[in-house]
């Protein structure tokens, strides 16, 4: 697997449930310059389909992602 | 941009039914969707105020958060509101005694938004 990607901001979305990743998600991505990259950490079950649909809509794209036991860390560059 | 526009007839009578609507279209506005509510039938009466604060979105072992939060949530990522006169008329409201942030439409605006939308989700 490649190296994580460095990340300029850090999203620790733990034990939030569906929809507060992906808003909280949308709320940094629009605090951000372009090229920038978010790391967001959840546990939603249901972040790994939520995050890649919420990135095919925005164009915002996932460029990695790992799970590490039940923590999905998702590293999204602001388009 | 894409837009949604969610329909929601539940009320305060089915609370387990008051809040999906409300935070898909929390979760589109957050997709960059152009999304807003249309309150019809019971669901305006969801939105009168002081309603929302006491109202608990049930979950399994009986505990649950306010139906006002997932409210606030939406009207913060910019999804609109609205209501028609009629189901106003329903339970006896009038726009005045709404939650701030609702627009009143008719039949008419309702049918146009729905055509100009890209997909219409009823509940």
């Amino acid at each position: 697997m490649a190296d994580a990607p460095s990340a300029d901001r850090v999203l620790d979305a733990k034990g939030l449930l569906c929809p507060m990743p992906i808003v909280k998600l949308a709320k940094i991505v629009k605090e951000m310059e372009s090229f920038q990259v978010v790391l967001l950490e959840a546990t939603d079950p249901g972040a790994i389909p939520d995050v890649i649909a919420w990135s095919k809509n925005t164009g915002h794209p996932l460029i990695h992602q790992e799970t590490v036991d039940k923590v999905m860390r998702f590293w999204i560059q602001k388009a | 941009m894409s837009s949604i526009l969610y329909v929601h007839t539940g009320g305060v009578n089915n609370p387990e039914r008051s809040a999906t609507p409300i935070y898909l279209a929390t979760t589109a506005a957050a997709m960059d969707v152009e999304v807003g509510i249309y309150f019809t039938v019971n669901g305006p009466t969801l939105l009168r105020k002081g309603t929302a604060e006491t109202l608990i979105v049930p979950k399994f072992d009986g505990t649950g958060a306010p139906l006002r939060r997932f409210i606030d949530q939406a009207l913060d990522m910019g999804v609109k509101f609205y209501v028609c006169q009629p189901s106003l008329d329903l339970h006896g409201l009038t726009v005045d005694d709404l939650i701030d942030g609702v627009k009143m439409i008719g039949g008419a605006a309702f049918n146009d938004m729905a055509l100009e939308a890209d997909q219409v989700i009823c509940f």
